[in-house]
């Protein structure tokens, strides 16, 4: 292997390294953003707001990285599927730190007061968000796809979930019309969680095609 | 703007669905007791360009030479197996080489025209094939000439020593040659490897104009050519086929290690 070839091996590590590390910012952003709503605490809410302007910054580094490759490397095959999935896993783990920002910008309107109800559902949707990250995180680390295709039955866990939370706000919306801002805040909630599941569910599919070559659809 | 999408480019037909205009069967050679091809099996689709990749040594030059028969001009070399034309075995004894080899033309990685003129290096084929006729021999040179991309800067010194052109016109110079006896098949042997990047891209849109009316067959060491100019593309590892594939498949999704291994320059 040439020296060239040698430091572009070394380059793949790194971008791989760097989305790790993106997906370790999502999981910070999105599960903190949650805790801020039932325990409001200005700190946590600056803390989200930095992970979404790390997770900006990185996601910009991984993109420069990845066309940096493609121009000097013109990476084929294996190489090539991981350097176009790195590149949109990358995005969508940026996304998902956007819908943490605007969980947290809802906290901070919310405040200290107590919220509407207990966020007994808001917060399994979190578990399971945060289970499914952490299979996408091995899935990448060890370029293994096998426990992927289970992430469909926990997005449609979330997304129940999300009905579930829906039908219930609007219970509270119907029976006090003071409480529909509030309410409409907590649907917009845990409609922003299903859209994380889908996101990183649409992660996992790429991750299928960057190991396997097949474009799957998991959702 | 427009875009022309190629529809053929997207919807490329899988290789068993292919009609080939040549087809290797069970090809080996030898150049006395060294086996430099084995059991070779290689369907050639038509109006395409096929590239063969593979590390020196690997044998694209002697398969290249087995389709129009120059493996008989090497002493020692030996060829089993067929190559079907036209529903024909080019090996079988009744077969004229010297036409064959008209309708099965080559082009070689150094270009090597004849220390002629510029006209008389494309006329020379067409003469030998018993044309006489000054002036249908004109419009075959010219013709040949604006085929092979080269017409607009030669027409004003057709008659000016091939010698003095430039590589990358002499390389086209040659592929003109090869063209003014109306191949079918054009076998190319690294055309474009002693040429600069700007000369180098000529050749490639050549290729690809080409293959509207012939079919070519490209040995190239450059992977990133291999996968710009050619619609199938084949793989040879010591004297055998590995894989043989649409291009985009076999670049983007290989099935067979190492032919990723070896794209990817992840050898040894
Ligand atoms: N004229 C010859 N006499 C003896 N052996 C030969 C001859 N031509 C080729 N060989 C041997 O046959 C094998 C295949 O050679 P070939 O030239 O076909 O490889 P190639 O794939 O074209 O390599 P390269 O990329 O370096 O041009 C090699 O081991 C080579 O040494
Ligand atoms: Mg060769």
């Amino acid at each position: 292997m040439s020296e060239g070839r040698k430091s572009y091996s070394e380059s793949l590590e790194e971008v791989k390294k760097d989305v790790l590390e993106m997906a370790s910012l999502t999981e910070k952003g999105i599960c903190s953003s949650v805790e801020a709503l039932e325990n409001y605490d200005e700190e946590l809410v600056q803390h989200i707001y930095n992970v979404e302007d790390e997770s900006n910054k990185l996601n910009l580094e991984v993109e420069k990285e990845c066309m940096r490759l493609v121009a000097l490397q013109q990476p084929v095959a294996k190489d090539l599927r991981f350097i176009a999935t790195m590149m949109k896993i990358s995005d969508n783990f940026e996304r998902i730190c956007d819908l943490a920002e605007k969980i947290g910008k809802i906290a901070q309107k919310k405040g200290k007061k107590d919220p509407l109800k207990p966020l007994v559902d808001t917060n399994r949707m979190i578990d399971i968000i945060c289970e499914m990250l952490e299979i996408v995180k091995e899935a990448i680390e060890q370029e293994d796809t096998s426990d992927l295709r289970g992430l469909s039955d926990l997005d449609d866990k979330v997304d129940d979930l999300f009905s579930q939370i829906y039908n219930e706000l609007i219970v509270f919306m119907v029976k006090d019309p003071k409480d529909v801002d509030e309410a409409t805040d907590l649907v917009f909630v845990a409609r922003y969680l299903e859209r994380s599941a889908d996101l990183v569910a649409k992660i996992a599919s790429r991750l299928v095609y960057m190991v396997e070559g097949e474009r799957v659809q998991i959702k | 703007m427009e875009f022309e999408t190629n529809s053929k480019d997207k919807e490329r037909k899988k290789l068993e669905e292919i009609d080939p205009v040549v087809e290797a069967k069970n090809i080996s050679v030898w150049y006395g007791e060294e086996k430099a091809l084995e059991n070779i099996g290689l369907k050639v689709p038509k109006n395409n360009v096929t590239a063969i990749i593979g590390p020196s040594g690997c044998g694209k030059s002697t398969f290249l030479r087995c389709i129009n028969r120059m493996n008989d001009l090497i002493e020692g070399a030996k060829v089993e197996g067929k190559i079907v034309y036209k529903d024909k075995n080019l090996y079988d004894p009744d077969i004229d080489v010297a036409s064959l080899r008209r309708k099965i033309g080559m082009v070689f990685q150094k270009p090597n025209p004849f220390p002629k003129s510029v006209y008389e290096n494309i006329a020379y084929g067409p003469k030998i094939g018993g044309m006489n006729d000054k002036e249908e021999l004109d419009e075959i040179v010219e013709e040949s000439l604006k085929d092979a991309a080269l017409w607009d800067e030669v027409k004003n010194r057709l008659h000016s020593p091939a010698m003095d052109l430039s590589g990358g016109q002499q390389q086209r110079l040659c592929i003109a040659r090869a063209l003014a006896v109306e191949p079918d098949v054009l076998l190319m042997d690294e055309p474009a490897s002693a040429l600069d990047p700007i000369a180098m891209s000529k050749i490639e849109d050549l290729i690809y104009d080409l293959k509207q009316d012939y079919t070519v067959i490209i040995v190239t060491h450059n992977m990133q050519q291999a996968a710009r100019v050619s619609d199938y593309t084949a793989f040879l590892f010591m004297g055998k086929l590995i894989e043989h594939s649409p291009t985009e498949k076999l670049f983007e999704n290989p099935d067979k290690k190492k032919t990723e291994d070896y794209i990817t320059g992840r050898f040894g």
